[in-house]
């Protein structure tokens, strides 16, 4: 269980916070828990959300390299819950879990990506576990592949997901004791 | 709220006199998230139960959650104070020039040996 337990849906009375909580359970990412934890606080929880799933399926970036980078951050959060969390829609369109590891424990010598998608995982990467190396050089190297729009999409994406899984870290697996 | 007051509740909130045990808690939680998260756990959520409500844990949590992430991508990006000291609204690279080569922040995380 949570340090926090999340509200059930009966107990979410916001409509507009319902149907997003309606979306975070259809795209599987994340599930009913996170939200249900957030829904303690209606007003934060529609604004986070809302950023979390337009974060991860909108914008100019593939959505099934934005789930690799996301599960890819568990590693550094330490965050059980979201790593295991899967997004329906990336599955759906062909990403797999060979993929999904490769690009979360291998991905610079992997046949599987891109140059601009090894960018993209180095981004990531390198954000948590070394910031000082996401340098002006870095910005220069990820401008070769991206517009500085599809730029500032991945590292809000990037930044909001990994802070979101530090904070769940803290309050627990769901299931454990 | 004053610098002296930010600077208290960064590097002395634990002795400080100017801080409730709830503010403390709060100060605690914050520093815990981003350099040793394991040590929050269900004693630690016990303990801010004492002082705060559910809903503003879930409030303190996600802010800080949010901070934390947010403000390590900010520090990549390098970008600096959009006002001079006096108010001014000024160039990325005059506030350069007048708040020093590293952010402030940057410079202050270095001293710390962070």
């Amino acid at each position: 269980m949570t340090c926090i337990e999340p509200l059930q849906p009966e107990d979410v009375h916001d409509p507009e916070l319902a149907a997003l909580i309606g979306r975070c359970r259809r795209l599987g990412v994340p599930d009913a828990v996170f939200p249900g934890i957030l829904a303690h606080v209606p007003a934060y929880a529609k604004a986070l959300l809302n950023a979390m799933l337009l974060s991860h399926t909108g914008g100019g970036v593939d959505h099934r390299l934005k789930e690799i980078i996301r599960i890819q951050l568990t590693r550094r959060s330490g965050d059980a819950y979201f790593a295991g969390l899967r997004s329906v829609e990336a599955l759906k369109n062909g990403l797999d879990e060979a993929t999904i590891k490769n690009g979360c424990d291998d991905y610079e010598r992997s046949p599987r990506f891109s140059e601009a998608e090894k960018w993209a995982l180095r981004y990531a990467d390198q954000m948590y576990m070394n910031p000082a190396s996401v340098d002006a050089d870095f910005y220069a190297g990820l401008k070769q592949h991206y517009s500085e729009a599809q730029i500032m999409e991945l590292g809000a994406f990037i930044a909001l997901h990994y802070g979101m899984q530090v904070f769940m870290r803290t309050l627990g697996t769901p299931g454990e004791q | 709220m004053t610098e002296a007051q930010i600077d208290d509740g960064i590097a002395n909130y634990q002795a400080s006199p100017r801080w409730s045990d709830a503010e403390k808690l709060a100060l605690r939680y914050s520093e815990l998230m981003a350099t040793n998260p394991e040590a929050i756990g269900p004693a630690f959520y016990g303990e801010l139960r004492r002082c705060y409500s559910e809903p503003e844990i879930v409030e303190l949590g996600s802010f800080i959650g949010f901070n934390i992430g947010y403000h390590t991508f900010f520090g990549t990006l390098k970008f600096y104070p959009m006002f001079a000291p006096d108010g001014r609204l000024v160039s990325q690279a005059e506030s350069a020039r007048i708040y020093g080569e590293a952010p402030a922040s940057l410079a202050a995380n270095e001293d710390a040996g962070t």
